[in-house]
């Protein structure tokens, strides 16, 4: 078996982050970030791997500069090697252009035997990522997983679909997105933790990866806000203020009026 | 000039994912506007079980294209992509789409990737401008929306649940077989073992007529659940935000919005929920709205005809006390 390789997102604290009045995107660079915790389970899935099969975990994430702490958090987890792809060209980019991105660097890395990501971002959400990378690798993918095993340099995948439960055999090297929720995920090691400040991580931009300008970002992103525009909400409702007992009381009036009770 | 618009017709043990049957109504009305007809695609292992099938017979389309081959018994994405990307370059439509579920979320960016072509997520609603297509997704910011366009032919997205309601199609669609060439690589690198189906509770959601959902301001998962017990007492179902579902007090089945599903009931009651555009977007087609939410300017309790200004886990725990003694009153 060759190396795993974990993408994961570097999402902007919700709490902290502040959106740009003019686009109405997040401002990444001054917001802080996180590890998506969707991805939380494809860093499980990876370590289960790597202490059965003795094989590296490269981390990988597109981002801005300080996604590099994000990285840092997953080797303290576990992983052997941060990969962090940053470049201001990468900016804008719509999940085509990242999967461009994500690909260029699987391709630098290859030999790899399996690409695990989360099933979605919770900033994008778009799930899209994880199939769209694949292809452009011209490699296959499975989405949804919640369980992986090998069996004679074959992987064997649980998936969960709108109908039940699939078992799948697939030879690598594949792309497999993790299901959102594991019955356990491990704690950082302690050890790890108190060396992570240290870890180096390397730094891919567009011309380590061979992209062209036009390839990426905004510029190679075929998907464009055109507007954005405010809804208008009429406020014509009531509003009711009182003790809960109270208020309960004239709710339940008030449905029965309407015909939303049946006595 | 490309003319066809297509829809996924997701389809499995003999029926059409609603989803699908949904997201034909506003391609429809694009279709007529544009000059162009809507087709549903379908990949099926066998013509006998979408002969004869009633959702294909009343989708509202002009036509239903469907590839029918043994390899496509289970839907393995690296082949079904394949296919689906075959087929976009034979007919060259206008727009393909498909409803958010996992398997049109997963089919549709290996189709996107392979054609190299724009994908967008969480669409709700669509406007044309000077013949131009425009996709709405609600974003960041208080209230906003954001129009997308797609600078690649053809227009791609991933249409929201429960988004669009099902219209019945006035007559039959036409069916055409959809044959790819004869040196077409059949094969998938996706082996299935097994499939085990699962009779899952159906989600009744998107269809209640009664919707109680939950957001943080419930404070606690015990609390959440006592949503249930309103639920059974009003016939409704239980409905809830992102963040409720992230903490684990319920299914991410249950979310409401542009990430969940849609719903459409008479009667929607909001426990603790702010009302986030990424929320209210999947709840604007409801006919009452009550909110109750300790905070006045929270944008739920300015949606909603009527508000409680109170805390939701007493209003909860007040109200199933009341009904539930009113209703054994009855017996
Ligand atoms: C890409 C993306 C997609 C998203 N998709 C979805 C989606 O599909 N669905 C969704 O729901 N969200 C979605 N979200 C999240 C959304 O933006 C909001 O964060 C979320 O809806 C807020 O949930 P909430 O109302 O439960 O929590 P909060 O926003 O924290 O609101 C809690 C509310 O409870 C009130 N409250 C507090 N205490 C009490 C009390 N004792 N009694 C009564 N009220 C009280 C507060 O005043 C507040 O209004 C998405 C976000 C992103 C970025
Ligand atoms: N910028 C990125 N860098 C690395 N991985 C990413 C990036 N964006 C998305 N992914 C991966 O793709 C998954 C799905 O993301 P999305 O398609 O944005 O919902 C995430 O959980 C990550 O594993």
């Amino acid at each position: 078996m060759e190396k795993i390789i974990v993408c994961v997102k570097a999402v902007p604290d919700l709490r902290s982050v502040k959106v740009d009045p003019e686009t109405h995107t997040l401002r990444r660079d001054s917001a802080d970030l996180l590890l998506n915790p969707h991805d939380a389970p494809a860093i499980e899935l990876a370590m289960r791997l790597k202490e059965r099969l003795g094989v590296e975990v490269v981390v990988l994430t597109m981002g801005p500069p300080n996604a590099s702490s994000v990285l840092r958090r997953v080797y303290s987890l576990g992983a052997d090697r941060l990969i962090l792809l940053s470049d201001r060209a990468f900016a804008g980019s719509d999940t085509l252009a990242t999967s461009k991105v994500l690909a260029k660097a699987l391709e630098k890395l290859s030999p790899f035997s399996l690409v695990l990501m989360g099933l979605k971002s919770i900033d994008g959400e778009t799930a899209q990522v994880p199939p769209e990378t694949a292809v452009l690798l011209g490699i296959p993918s499975v989405t949804n997983v919640r369980n992986i095993s090998v069996e004679n340099g074959v992987f064997i995948l649980e998936r969960v679909t709108d109908y039940g439960i699939e078992e799948l055999e697939v030879a690598p090297p594949l792309v497999v997105s993790v299901t959102t929720k594991l019955d356990y995920i491990r704690p950082p090691s302690l050890k790890r933790l108190l060396k992570e400040r240290e870890v180096e991580v390397t730094i891919w931009n567009a011309e380590t990866l061979r992209l062209s300008q036009e390839e990426v970002g905004l510029r190679g992103s075929p998907t464009q806000v055109a507007s954005v525009f405010e809804k208008t909400i009429s406020s014509k409702g009531e509003i009711w203020e009182g003790p809960p007992e109270e208020l309960s009381e004239r709710l339940i009036e008030l449905l029965r009026q309407k015909g939303f009770l049946k006595s | 000039m490309s003319e066809i618009i297509y829809a996924y017709g997701e389809f499995f043990d003999r029926k059409l994912h609603p989803g699908s049957l949904e997201i034909l109504t506003p391609l429809r009305d694009i279709a007529s506007a544009l000059n162009k007809k809507v087709a549903l695609l379908i990949l099926s292992s066998s013509l006998e079980e979408v002969k004869n099938c009633e959702d294909i017979e009343r989708a509202d389309c002009d036509e239903v294209h469907l590839v029918v081959h043994e390899s496509l018994h289970h839907v393995r994405d690296d082949l079904y992509g394949r296919v689906l990307a075959q087929i976009i370059r034979q007919k060259n439509p206008f727009g393909v789409f498909f409803p958010a579920t996992h398997q049109g979320s997963s089919l549709a960016p290996r189709v996107a990737g392979e054609l190299q072509v724009g994908l967008c997520a969480h669409v709700n609603g669509f406007t044309l401008k000077e013949g131009n297509l425009y996709m709405l997704r609600p974003t960041y910011g208080d209230n906003i929306i954001a129009e997308l366009y797609s600078k690649s032919r053809p227009i791609m997205a991933t249409l929201s649940l429960g988004a669009f309601s099902i219209r019945e199609g006035k007559r039959a669609p036409r069916v055409v077989m959809i044959d790819l060439p004869k040196d077409f690589n059949w094969e998938s690198k996706i082996r299935v073992r097994r499939a085990i189906k699962v009779k899952r509770e159906p989600n009744r959601l998107s269809i209640a007529k009664v919707v109680v959902a939950g957001g943080l301001g419930l404070k606690t998962k015990e609390n959440f659940q006592k949503l249930f017990e309103l639920a059974s007492l009003l016939e409704g179902e239980v409905g809830a935000t992102r963040p409720v579902c992230h903490a684990g007090w319920v299914d991410e089945g249950r979310m409401i919005g542009v990430s969940g599903v849609s719903v459409r009931p008479k009667l929607y009651i909001g426990f603790g929920i702010s009302g986030s555009i990424q929320h209210t977007v999947g709840i604007e087609n409801s006919e009452f709205i009550v909110a109750v939410n300790i905070d006045k300017e929270a944008p739920l309790v300015k949606i909603a005809n009527v508000a409680l200004i109170a805390d939701a886990g007493k209003v909860l725990d007040t109200l199933i006390k009341k009904l539930s003694r009113s209703s054994q009153s009855e017996l």
